[in-house]
């Protein structure tokens, strides 16, 4: 007799309360009183924004050449790399190596402290780049308007280009589960969402979010993007880091640390990738947030 | 636990959810002994050119009189699977049958279409959910959905007229909003229009439609807007005074509307219980004689 109530009730209960998305605003993710905290400054221009599993946080001084340095979980910073110049974009693969664009040398290469870096792909212009569990990398051509693909488990790597035409493709994305790959792009204000296939290949092609706009025909200088644990994502853009939710509808707005300098890159890092961090010009800012990045490996 | 405290409990449930409306759907949305039921079938929709990849269940009414002699009107519903379903809010279906078989309203063919998902082609991974893209979005793209990809289907087998008067647009929250897009977009082809508690808030820019209102020339677009006081109120905006907005407007610019405010919150209870008379209201003078 209970349970045919309660199962009644509960019928009646969920049947008029509709299964709208869940509104997800910034409030959801900002902490009051946690502002952003300079992380590293006086640099040139820094760029490259990535994470390690245990927190600790990497990026390139793309403009000062400094090559590729690390920031430890207690803010200790360190040279990782120094040999390597100009780096736009990178990330750490499932074997432990960080993949990285290196444009101005017109190639993506693999990196590991203390031996010669391995090229997997040269005579392109990469800006930002993914690498998924399963060894794929998608990287964007910003100059040409392409989105590129290559397999690194497969011998004769094969260069492919799987997306065109978007007007400035620039920062890059992939879903938790790797499913869906998202392209910002720095002219327009549309992000692009595709489908990835089963061959790699991209496909269901979509503006799936648009950026605010400074104003009409502005340049959106859409650039890095990251994705947290609820599958919200971030794009850094002139207006500062725009946040969506995961059915693309924008969440709001953060404002960059230094508004009037380019803000470029963003990673969720430190300790249990429970900060933003971001790459605004000549200096590296974090903040705490209720949100959390994801691992893959 | 008593039975008292579980009703109790579930009581305030219900309230939370939906604010104090205790909106009733009427006979006309019940099934009546003596008026023959129209037919409802689901289909799948898989091959969309404007949203590529997309996938999504709908379904089709047929009244019992369509015998294809005539041209039958047409109603979309947006989240069609609420709109069909004979135990949901509306129960499109039967309040059909009543009003087509007493006269009040033309002979109508029911098109409830789901918003697509599109599926990953990695094991495991999660579909993309085109709901706010396809409801949300200010542009003619669902309007072009409906002329370029959905329509053709249908009238594979069904004949539809092609006067704009003779087809309607409804829908809910963001299928709401979405309603009165593909009027405001193609008024050469959809003139009628009912929203349930419209997202007239700036999901993705919906609330610039009062002002773009005010500052065009009208259109030939009859629209019902339901609404209610304790509707959202969040970081897209306020569902209540976005609804007002839209009222005044239509006003200012001289548009055959309806605007109902009532006490509920978001969902379809109110909007459900007077749609036999938003039906009525839409249909009053069709066909023009």
């Amino acid at each position: 007799m209970y349970k045919r109530i309660f199962g009644l009730l509960l019928a009646v209960v969920f049947s008029s309360c509709i299964g709208f998305a869940q509104d997800i605003s910034l409030g959801h993710v900002l902490i009051d009183g946690e502002d952003w905290e300079k992380v590293v400054g006086d640099m040139q221009f820094c760029d490259a924004c990535c994470t390690d599993g245990a927190g600790n946080f990497y990026y390139s001084d793309v403009g000062g050449g400094g090559g590729i340095r690390k920031v430890d979980t207690s803010g200790k910073v360190s040279n990782y790399i120094s040999d390597i110049a100009g780096i736009s974009g990178m990330q750490f693969g499932p074997d432990g190596r960080l993949y990285a664009c290196q444009g101005r040398a017109r190639r993506i290469i693999a990196l590991r402290p203390g031996t010669a870096p391995d090229i997997i792909v040269s005579g392109v212009r990469p800006n930002d780049l993914v690498v998924t569990a399963d060894g794929n990398i998608y990287f964007t051509e910003t100059s040409t308007r392409r989105v590129y693909h290559t397999n690194l488990n497969k011998k004769g790597r094969r260069l492919r280009i799987v997306a065109k035409d978007i007007a400035k493709p620039n920062g890059i994305a992939i879903s938790a589960d790797g499913g869906t790959l998202l392209v910002s792009d720095h002219m327009d204000k549309e992000i692009w969402f595709f489908r990835i296939e089963e061959d790699g290949s991209l496909g269901c092609r979509s503006p799936y979010a648009s950026l605010r706009l400074r104003a009409r025909f502005h340049p959106s200088k859409g650039d890095g993007m990251e994705i947290d644990e609820m599958g919200c994502f971030y794009v850094t853009s002139d207006l500062g880091l725009q946040m969506f939710d995961p059915t693309g509808r924008m969440s709001g707005v953060m404002h960059a640390p230094q508004p009037g300098k380019p803000l470029v890159s963003v990673v969720f890092s430190g300790r249990e990738l429970g900060y933003i961090y971001v790459a605004n010009g000549d200096a590296i800012y974090r903040r705490k947030v209720k949100a959390k990045g994801v691992w893959q490996w | 636990m008593k039975i008292s405290n579980l009703l109790s409990l579930l009581c305030l449930l219900i309230a939370v959810c939906d604010g104090a409306d205790d909106y009733q759907l009427g006979p006309d949305s019940l099934r009546k002994k003596d008026v023959p039921q129209g037919k409802v079938t689901m289909h799948q929709f898989s091959d969309s050119k404007v949203y590529p990849g997309s996938e999504r269940d709908y379904w089709i009414y047929v009244p019992s009189q369509y015998d294809g002699s005539k041209p039958a009107c047409l109603m979309v519903f947006q989240d069609g699977k609420w709109y069909q379903d004979p135990r949901g809010h509306t129960r499109v279906p039967t309040v059909l049958d009543n009003l087509i078989d007493s006269g009040e309203i033309p002979l109508t063919i029911g098109l409830f279409l789901n918003p697509g998902v599109i599926p990953a082609a990695k094991e495991g991974a999660k579909p993309r959910k085109n709901r706010s893209f396809e409801y949300d979005t200010l542009s003619d793209q669902y309007a072009r959905f409906l002329l370029v990809d959905i329509l053709p289907v249908l009238k594979r087998d069904y004949r539809i007229t092609d006067d704009p008067e003779g087809r309607a647009v409804c829908g809910i929250s963001s299928g709401g909003i979405c309603a009165w897009t593909v009027a405001w977009e193609r008024p050469d082809a959809f003139r009628k229009v009912i929203s349930y508690v419209g997202s007239f808030t700036n999901i993705r820019g919906g609330h610039n439609y009062p002002a773009m209102i005010r500052k065009s020339e009208k259109k030939p677009i009859r629209v019902f807007l339901q609404a209610g006081e304790k509707d959202l109120d969040n970081l897209h905006g306020s569902w209540p005074l976005g609804n007002r907005q839209m009222a005044a407007a239509l006003k200012f610019a001289g548009y055959d509307f309806r605007f109902v405010m009532g006490d509920g919150g978001h969902n379809g209870k109110h909007g459900g219980a007077i749609f036999p008379d938003m039906l009525r209201w839409l249909w009053r003078d069709y066909p023009k004689s």
